[in-house]
C-alpha cells in the first residue's frame, strides 16, 4: 500500500474516533441538559444538576468543534458538501448549540423564575434537537443524499431538506443517538450526586438503555433491506481527491451488509454496541455507575463501529450521482496536508486526554446542594 | 533530586533559547508579541504594587 | 443547467458579516481581559493582599458573561464556512482546515478545558496552581486568535499554496509559510493586543463608574491603575502594528490600499495628500468634497518620500491581461478536466497563474460560462470584469478612517488616565471618569470597523487573487438565506439583551459583599482607614 492510501486509512479511523468522542462526552452533557426538567424538581436540584457537569460541558463542547475542525481539515470535500446540503438541519443544529453555552452562564445569574424557567426549557431543547440530528444525519448518510458536482468541484443539491427529516429510518437513528446520551447523562448524574436525582437519573438511564437497545436492533433490521451503495470497479485507493472521476458506483438492496459478509468477524461490532446497552441497563439496575459509564461508552464504539464497517469506504453517498458518491478515498485532504494534520494531532490528542482527565480528577468527588449555594461562581 | 531539578531548569532554558532564536528568525512579530504581553503584565501589576506603596507612604485618602 | 444566484452570494455574505462581526464584539474583551485577570492574580499571589484576588475574582465573574457568548458565537463560525461557503472550503480547505483544526487542538481546548478550572478550582487548588490555569485561559483565548488569524491572513495573502488541476483546489505545500506568513503576523498581533485596549477600557470604565460613585473605592482605583497601564502601552502597540499592516497591503494587496486611501490617480510623490475627508463612489469612480493633509500619503504607507503608490484607475488597466489570460486558463482547465489530454494540460500550465481572474470573469459571461465564447464577447466580459477587480471604496475608505480616528483618540485617552492615576488625582478630574466610562463601547466598535476594512478591502477575493467570492458562497435558494438569516438575527437579539442585563446587574452591584472585608483587612497597613 502507498503512502496517501495509508494516510487516508488512518484519518478515516481518527475520524470514527472524533464522532465517538463528541458523540460520548459532548452527548453525556447533552443528556444531562435533555433531562433537567425531568429529574430535577425544583431550583435546588437542577442547579446542583448542572454544576455536576458545569466545570467541564465547556471542554467538553470543543470535542464537537473539533469535529468540525478537522473533517474541514482533513476532509475537505466532505466538510463543504455535507454541511451545505443538510442546510436548514445544520442551522438547527447550530442555532441549539450556541444556545447551550449562554444558557449555563446566565441561567443562574438572576433570581426571578421565570428567567430561570426559560433557561430550563433552552437546556431541554439544546440537548435534545443536537443529539437527535446527530444521530439523524448518520440516518441520512446511509440512506444517500441526493447531490451532484459540476465540472469546477461546486455542489448542487438535489432533494430538499424536509426529505432528510420526514424518513422512518433517520427517526429511528435520532431516537437511538438521543437515547443513548440521556443514558451517559443519566450515569454522570449518578456519579456526582446523591438522592433524589441519583434516584430518579437511575430510572431514566435503566430505560434509556433498553430503549436504545431496541432501537439499535431494529436499525439492524432496515439496514438488511434498504438500498445500499457498493463500488462496481476496483479503485485507485491512492487517487487524487476528486470526486469527479475516477468511481463506479452502484446501489442494490442489502449492500451495506457486504462488509460483514467479507469479513465476519466485523459482526463483533453491532454484537458488543447491543450487549454494551443492555449491561449497562443491568449495571445502573446493580448500582455499579463507574463501570456503567464505561459500558455507555463502549455502546457509542458499537454503534458508530458499526455504521462505519457497513459504510467503508463511503463517506456520503450521492443518490442522484452515485459515481460521484464521496468515499474516503476521493475527498480527503492532499498528502501533505493529511501529514501535518497527523503529527499535529499525534501532539495534542495525547495532550489533550491527559489535561481533561486531570480537570475531572481535581473536581471529583459528589456535589452537593449546600456547597452551590455558598459558591459564587456555581451555575 | 537537587541534580534532576537543575537538569530540569537547564533543560527549560535550552527550550526557551531555541524557542526565541527559532521565533524571533522566522516570526519577529510573534516574538514581540510574548517578549510585549509579558511586559504589560509585569509593568501593570507594577502599577498595583506602586499604589500600595503610595497609599502606606501618605495620608492622603485620596486615589 | 447550475448557475449561481447573486442574490445569495449577497443574502451570504450578509449573513457572514452579521455573525463575524457580532462574533468580534465578545472575542476582544476574552482576548484582553483573560491576560488582565492573570497579571491582577500574580499581584495577588506576590503579594498575599485579598484585595487582589477580589479583583481577580469580580472582573472573573464578568469576564464569564461575556466568555459564554465568544464561545456561542464562535461556534457559528466554525460550521458556517461548511454551510454557506461549500464551494470556498473544497477550494481551499486543504490548507485553510489546517490552522482552523489546529485552533481546535491546541488552543480551544486548552481556553475551554481551564477556564471551568478557573472558575471552579478557587478551593481545590493552590494558589500557584490557580494562578498558572488563569495563565493557560489567557494563553488559550490568544492562541485561538493566533490560529484564526493564520486562516485569515491566508485568505488575505496566500503563502503555501498552489493550484492542483488534479484535485481542482488549492493543495497545501508549506505549513510554514503558512504558519509565519508575516501578514499572519502583524495582524496578530495587531488584533489581540486591540482586545488589551478593549478590555483596559472596560475594566477602566466600570471601575469609573463606581469611582464617581464613591462606591468600592480602594477596589476601583487600583483596577482603574492595572487597566490603565496594561492600556497605554497596548495601544501604542496597536498603533505600531496598523502601520506594519498598511505597509503590507501596499505591497501585497494593492487594491485594498488604494481603496483604503480614495486613491484613484496613482499618487505623485512627495505632495500626495493623505485624505481625511472624501465621498468616494464607486459607479463615477471619483471622490467629492476631497480634504486633504498634503505630503503625509507617501511616507504614511511607504516609509519613504518619493515611492508612488498605485491608483486604483492604473490597477484596473493592469489587471485587463491578467483577466484575459484568466478565461483562457479557465477554458483549458475545463478541457483537461473531460479529455485529461496533455496538451490541455499545458495549455493551462501557461495561464495557471491567472486562474483566479478568470474565475472572476465568469459572473459577467452568458450562462456564467467564460469557456465558450467569441472573441466579441471576451472584450465584452473583460470590461464588465475589469472595475470588479475593486472593493467597495466607500465603505473601506471611511471604515478606516473611523477605526484610525478611534485609536488615536484612545492613545491620548489612556495616556491621561494613567497619567492621572500615576499621581493619584482621579477623584478631583471627575471628567475623565465620566470619558472612560461613556468610551467602554468604543474599542470594541474600533475593532468592528477594523474587520470591515481588513475583509471588504479584500474583496471581490475570497482567496485573494485566486477565488472570488462570487463563486465561493453555497447554492442555496433564497427561501433558506431567509430563514437562517431571521433565525440568526432573533436568536442574536436575544443574546445580546440577556448579555447586557447581566453585564449592568453585575457591574451594578458591584465586587462581592466579603470584598468589603478584603479592603478594609487592607486598611491595617496603611495609616489612613479604608475608606468604606
Amino acid at each position: 500500500m502507498d503512502i496517501y492510501t495509508i494516510l487516508k486509512l488512518i484519518w478515516g479511523g481518527i475520524l470514527c474516533l472524533l464522532m465517538i468522542g463528541l458523540a460520548l462526552m459532548v452527548g453525556m452533557d447533552m443528556g444531562v441538559g435533555t433531562l433537567l426538567r425531568f429529574v430535577g424538581k425544583d431550583d435546588a436540584e437542577r442547579r446542583t444538576m448542572l454544576n455536576i457537569i458545569g466545570p467541564h460541558w465547556d471542554g467538553n463542547q470543543v470535542w464537537f468543534v473539533l469535529g468540525g475542525g478537522a473533517i474541514f481539515a482533513a476532509f475537505p470535500t466532505l466538510y463543504a458538501t455535507s454541511f451545505s446540503v443538510f442546510y436548514l438541519v445544520m442551522i438547527m443544529l447550530l442555532f441549539s448549540m450556541i444556545l447551550r453555552p449562554v444558557a449555563f452562564e446566565y441561567r443562574s445569574k438572576a433570581d426571578s423564575t421565570r428567567w430561570r424557567a426559560s433557561w430550563d426549557w433552552t437546556f431541554l431543547i439544546s440537548g435534545f434537537l443536537p443529539m437527535f440530528i446527530y444521530g439523524a444525519a448518520f440516518g441520512n448518510i446511509l440512506s444517500g443524499v441526493g447531490y451532484h458536482f459540476s465540472w469546477t468541484g461546486q455542489y448542487y443539491q438535489d432533494s430538499s431538506f424536509i426529505s432528510y427529516l420526514l424518513n422512518p429510518f433517520v427517526i429511528l437513528c435520532g431516537l437511538l443517538s438521543v437515547s443513548l446520551s440521556v443514558y451517559q447523562g443519566g450515569v454522570m448524574l449518578m456519579l456526582r450526586s446523591n438522592d433524589p436525582i441519583y434516584s430518579r437519573a437511575r430510572n431514566f438511564s435503566r430505560i434509556a438503555g433498553v430503549l436504545a437497545a431496541f432501537l439499535f436492533a431494529a436499525g439492524g433490521v432496515f439496514i438488511c433491506f434498504m438500498q445500499g451503495f457498493m463500488l462496481t470497479e476496483p479503485v485507485n485507493t491512492a487517487m487524487p481527491a476528486n470526486p469527479l472521476h475516477g468511481q463506479h458506483v452502484a446501489r442494490a438492496a442489502g449492500a451495506w451488509l457486504l462488509n460483514y459478509s467479507a469479513h465476519p468477524v466485523l459482526w463483533l461490532l453491532p454484537v458488543a454496541g447491543l450487549a454494551s446497552m443492555i449491561c449497562g441497563s443491568a449495571l445502573v439496575t446493580l448500582k455499579k455507575t463507574v463501570l456503567a459509564w464505561w459500558c455507555g461508552m463502549s455502546a457509542w464504539i458499537g454503534v458508530i463501529g458499526t455504521v462505519a464497517a457497513a459504510m467503508f469506504p463511503f463517506l456520503m453517498p450521492s443518490t442522484t450521482k452515485p459515481d460521484q458518491s464521496l468515499t474516503l478515498w476521493n475527498s480527503t485532504g492532499s498528502l501533505y496536508g493529511l501529514t501535518c494534520m497527523l503529527i499535529v494531532s499525534t501532539i495534542f490528542i495525547p495532550l489533550i486526554i491527559t489535561y481533561t482527565s486531570w480537570c475531572y480528577y481535581v473536581m471529583r468527588g459528589k456535589v452537593s446542594t449546600a456547597e452551590i449555594a455558598n459558591d459564587p461562581h456555581s451555575y | 533530586m537537587q541534580f534532576l531539578r537543575l537538569a530540569g531548569l537547564a533543560a527549560v532554558l535550552v527550550v526557551a533559547l531555541l524557542f526565541a532564536v527559532f521565533v524571533g528568525d522566522q516570526g519577529p512579530w510573534y516574538f514581540a508579541w510574548v517578549i510585549g504581553t509579558v511586559m504589560i503584565i509585569l509593568i501593570s501589576g507594577a502599577g498595583a504594587i506602586l499604589f500600595d506603596a503610595q497609599e502606606t507612604a501618605s495620608d492622603d485618602q485620596e486615589v | 443547467m447550475d448557475m449561481i444566484d447573486p442574490t445569495v452570494v449577497e443574502l451570504s455574505r450578509f449573513q457572514f458579516a452579521l455573525t463575524a462581526l457580532y462574533h468580534f464584539m465578545f472575542v476582544p474583551l476574552t482576548l484582553g481581559l483573560t491576560f488582565m485577570l492573570a497579571a491582577m492574580e500574580t499581584v495577588y499571589v506576590v503579594t498575599g493582599r485579598k484585595i487582589y484576588k477580589d479583583m481577580a475574582m469580580f472582573w472573573g465573574k464578568l469576564f464569564g458573561i461575556n466568555f459564554a457568548l465568544g464561545v456561542a458565537t464562535g461556534i457559528t463560525m466554525e460550521f458556517e464556512f461548511g454551510t454557506n461557503w461549500s464551494m470556498y472550503s473544497r477550494y481551499f480547505g486543504d490548507m485553510f482546515g489546517t490552522p482552523l483544526a489546529i485552533e481546535g487542538l491546541m488552543a480551544f481546548f486548552m481556553e475551554s478545558t481551564f477556564v471551568g478550572m478557573m472558575f471552579f478550582g478557587w478551593d481545590r487548588l493552590s494558589k500557584p496552581a490557580h494562578l498558572a490555569i488563569t495563565y493557560l485561559v489567557a494563553l488559550g483565548s490568544n492562541l485561538s486568535a493566533l490560529w484564526i488569524l493564520i486562516a485569515n491572513a491566508s485568505m488575505n495573502v496566500p503563502e503555501g499554496t498552489h493550484f492542483d488541476p488534479e484535485t481542482m483546489r488549492l493543495q497545501f505545500d508549506s505549513f510554514v509559510k503558512v504558519v509565519f506568513n508575516p501578514d499572519a503576523q502583524a495582524k496578530f498581533v495587531h488584533t489581540s493586543v486591540a482586545g488589551y485596549v478593549c478590555a483596559s477600557l472596560f475594566v477602566m470604565g466600570i471601575s469609573s463608574f463606581y469611582l464617581l460613585r464613591k462606591q468600592h473605592r480602594q477596589f476601583a482605583a487600583r483596577s482603574f491603575r492595572m487597566a490603565a497601564l496594561f492600556g497605554i502601552i497596548s495601544t501604542v502597540a496597536v498603533i505600531t502594528l496598523g502601520d506594519v499592516l498598511g505597509r503590507m497591503d501596499y505591497e501585497k494587496q494593492p487594491t485594498k490600499i488604494a481603496a483604503i486611501e480614495g486613491l484613484w490617480e496613482t499618487s505623485q510623490p512627495p505632495y500626495a495628500p493623505w485624505l481625511l475627508f472624501a465621498l468616494p463612489d464607486n459607479e463615477k469612480q471619483t471622490n467629492y468634497l476631497e480634504i486633504g493633509v498634503p505630503y503625509v500619503l507617501t511616507p504614511l504607507i511607504t516609509h519613504e518620500f518619493d515611492k508612488p503608490i498605485t491608483g486604483m484607475h492604473e490597477l484596473q488597466n493592469e489587471a485587463e491581461p491578467h483577466i484575459r489570460s484568466g478565461i483562457e486558463a479557465l477554458s483549458a482547465l475545463k478541457r483537461y478536466g473531460q479529455t485529461h489530454d496533455q496538451t490541455d494540460l499545458d495549455a493551462f500550465r501557461q495561464h495557471k497563474e491567472d486562474l483566479g481572474f478568470g474565475f472572476l470573469a465568469t459572473q459577467f459571461a452568458p450562462g456564467q460560462d467564460v469557456t465558450n465564447i467569441s472573441p466579441d464577447e471576451v472584450n465584452k466580459v473583460v470590461e464588465a470584469t475589469k472595475p470588479a477587480i475593486l472593493p467597495n471604496v466607500f465603505v473601506v475608505f471611511w471604515s478606516f478612517r473611523l477605526m484610525v480616528f478611534l485609536g488615536l483618540s484612545f492613545f491620548l485617552l489612556f495616556a491621561v488616565s494613567a497619567y492621572l492615576s500615576l499621581k493619584k488625582q482621579l477623584e478631583r478630574n471627575r471628567w475623565i471618569l465620566h470619558l472612560c466610562m461613556w468610551s467602554i463601547p468604543l474599542p470594541v466598535l474600533a475593532t468592528e470597523f477594523g474587520w470591515i476594512t481588513a475583509e471588504a478591502g479584500r474583496q471581490p477575493w475570497t482567496v485573494f487573487n485566486r477565488l472570488p467570492t462570487f463563486l465561493s458562497s453555497s447554492t442555496h435558494s433564497v427561501t433558506y438565506m431567509a430563514i437562517s438569516l431571521a433565525g440568526f438575527a432573533l436568536l442574536y437579539s436575544i443574546f445580546i439583551a440577556a448579555e447586557l442585563y447581566l453585564m449592568f446587574k453585575f457591574a451594578r452591584l458591584g465586587p462581592d459583599e466579603h470584598d468589603t472585608h478584603g479592603t478594609s483587612a487592607l486598611s491595617h497597613n496603611a495609616a489612613a482607614p479604608a475608606a468604606h
